[in-house]
């Protein structure tokens, strides 16, 4: 099994001078088994590269498996531009947490209203089909075994533990860490104080997230924010490195990959992010990547360098 | 009067080293006057870039007031929304103008749905702290903003209509027409004409090089050909290219501003963003 990262940045696309290197494009990775079948996390900006990608590889229509965090509009706004749903015969599930699938359609379907996009969904020529996730309640898409798992992220959100090919990988984003803030369904004007119950909910995810990540290869983490950041917006639902090596440090993960960067970061910062990271990740036995736009990545086996896609992008 | 391109792409933000001269952000158009009055074409999200800018002055300090004229609200028009800074500001006044999109919904309603929480953290634009004012347009009309005459007038994009903006300061117009699309190249409406009347500058919508216009003719966006047209019609002094091709390159840019100078006397040239333009 080997991951594809084709955006890596949080919130919104940057494109520009400062970020040709890390990356502009937000939230997207591809999967593909040792068999060539491929599911893709988030739909991002991303995605609409990938999609070009899928095309040109493709031989006629395929079905495409498509697994959200959650709907945030950086997790889902490369969809109308992913190339291959204009051709007829495609199949595209999408799997996302939500209360029933038919809400999950009309969410999907709401970015595409006439208001935000020319062509309404059900006019898209692939078939749509919407399945709903519940966290620990885990089902297979060919041979990737899939567990989601909750998050801690405004409205919700769900990570992903995939298993294939005899190793293991999981997508934990967005989320917060499990301490200060607990997100629920309301808007958080700033932190709020946790009740008795607050606590016990956000101990029994985090256990959750560690018995699900433990003995995992590569952790993709949410590492929008450095600790000075996180420290000013502890409620806007994002970690920081550090809370993430402590959470794969006692999961015993063997390798994290920072993601879903702030937008403000530019190619200089992520260069002193991925040093830093880098080092204290050695100190605890965990190996460090700082993701990229283009980095391909083989699960299982540690690498010397991932696999860049042009030799411009990636750190100096 | 002073015009600074803040987003130039049209339809999906593109990063990379292909798009860094002529720029990835989408549609944001910055108009001052001389006079220091300001005003604000379309949210992409290259009014993201604009936002940092804008947090040094008195939009950091919760005294900031800025019109922003909406085309429409398809996405790329409206994506930096979320995102730009002095909307957290208390203090700051921010009129957001635009028409009712054709659908039925309200342009309230709309920004309200692009807030909403399923896609949005904000969860309203109710907890945006500056004060927002949504004010519908209905063209053809004339809007009162500080500073600027605007004048309106729909104009064809695919299926739907979207607004165009003639904006005059210190003596001085540009004409907005992005997401435009005519059922006649050569024959564009009179209503067009008399909105880039004797223009100053006019802001056109080529999104398509024009040996890719056919294959996406109906879709909504002109070829560079049809601002030539109606630039030589109207008498407009310069005709400035937008709302570029997500997968037009810098060099494929370079090449279409070279063909589209060579067939008119009209001075071209390819909106850049973060470039400033004294009108």
């Amino acid at each position: 099994m080997q991951i594809t990262f084709w955006g890596v940045r949080g919130s919104y696309p940057v494109p520009g001078a400062a970020t040709v290197r890390y990356g502009g494009q937000t939230s997207c990775v591809e999967a593909r088994s040792a068999k060539g079948e491929c599911v893709i996390v988030d739909a991002g900006t991303g995605m609409r590269a990938l999609g070009n990608k899928l095309m040109r590889e493709a031989n006629g229509p395929q079905k495409y498996n498509v697994l959200l965090s959650h709907v945030h509009w950086d997790h889902i706004q490369g969809l109308p531009f992913f190339s291959p749903a204009y051709v007829p015969g495609t199949r595209i599930a999408i799997h996302a947490l939500l209360t029933a699938a038919d809400e999950l359609n009309s969410v999907i379907g709401g970015i595409t209203r006439h208001e935000f996009f020319p062509m309404p969904l059900e006019s898209v020529p692939a078939a749509f089909d919407f399945h709903q996730v519940e966290p620990g309640v885990e089902f297979d898409l060919g041979s990737f075994h899939v567990t989601p798992i909750a998050l801690n992220h405004p409205f919700g959100s769900v990570g992903y533990r995939l298993d294939c090919d005899g190793s293991s990988w999981a997508y934990v984003a967005d989320t917060a860490p499990f301490d200060q803030v607990i997100h629920k369904q309301h808007f958080l004007k700033g932190p709020e104080p946790l009740s008795a119950d607050d606590k016990v909910s956000l101990e029994a995810m985090r256990d959750a997230l560690l018995r699900r990540l433990e003995g995992v290869d590569t952790v993709v983490y949410d590492t929008h924010f450095l600790p000075e950041e996180y420290a000013k917006f502890p409620h806007y639902g994002h970690s920081t490195p550090d809370q993430a090596l402590e959470i794969c440090a006692e999961a015993n993960v063997r390798r994290l990959v920072l993601y879903h960067h702030a937008p403000s970061h530019s190619d200089e910062q992520m260069d002193q992010i991925a040093a830093r990271y880098l080092a204290k990740g050695e100190a605890v036995g965990i190996e460090v990547l700082t993701s990229f736009e283009g980095m391909t990545l083989p699960i299982g086996r540690k690498v010397d360098a991932p696999e860049r896609t042009n030799p411009g992008v990636g750190p100096a | 009067m002073k015009i600074r391109f803040w987003g130039v792409r049209g339809s999906f933000a593109m990063s990379g080293r292909e798009y860094l001269r002529y720029g990835g952000n989408t549609t944001s158009v910055e108009l001052v006057t001389n006079a220091g009055e300001r005003l604000l074409i379309d949210l992409g999200t290259g009014a993201t870039e604009l936002a940092k800018q804008l947090m040094g002055s008195e939009f950091g300090k919760g005294q900031g007031k800025l019109p922003i004229l909406l085309s429409h609200t398809h996405l790329d028009h409206i994506q930096g929304l979320p995102f730009f800074t002095p909307f957290f500001i208390k203090g700051n006044e921010i009129r957001i103008l635009g028409a009712d999109p054709n659908s039925g919904s309200s342009l309230e309603t709309t920004l309200q749905n692009q807030l909403a929480p399923h896609y949005s953290p904000l969860n309203g634009l109710e907890n945006l702290a500056a004060g927002v004012s949504i004010e519908t347009v209905r063209p053809p009309a004339t809007i009162s903003v500080p500073g600027f005459e605007v004048r309106t007038h729909a104009v064809p994009h695919g299926s739907m209509w979207t607004t165009a903006y003639r904006i005059s300061a210190d003596g001085k117009t540009v004409t907005y027409l992005s997401d435009v699309e005519y059922a006649n190249l050569d024959e564009p409406p009179a209503e067009v004409l008399a909105l880039a009347k004797d223009a100053d500058l006019l802001i056109h919508d080529a999104m398509h090089a024009d040996h890719d216009y056919e294959l996406r003719r109906g879709w909504g966006h002109s070829p560079a050909r049809a601002g030539v047209v109606v630039a030589e019609r109207a008498g407009a002094k310069k005709l400035a290219l937008f709302h570029h091709s997500p997968d037009a390159t810098d060099e494929m840019i370079d090449e279409v501003v070279q063909r589209t100078s060579a067939r008119t006397a009209v001075p071209v040239f390819a909106a850049a963003e973060g470039s400033y333009l004294d009108v």
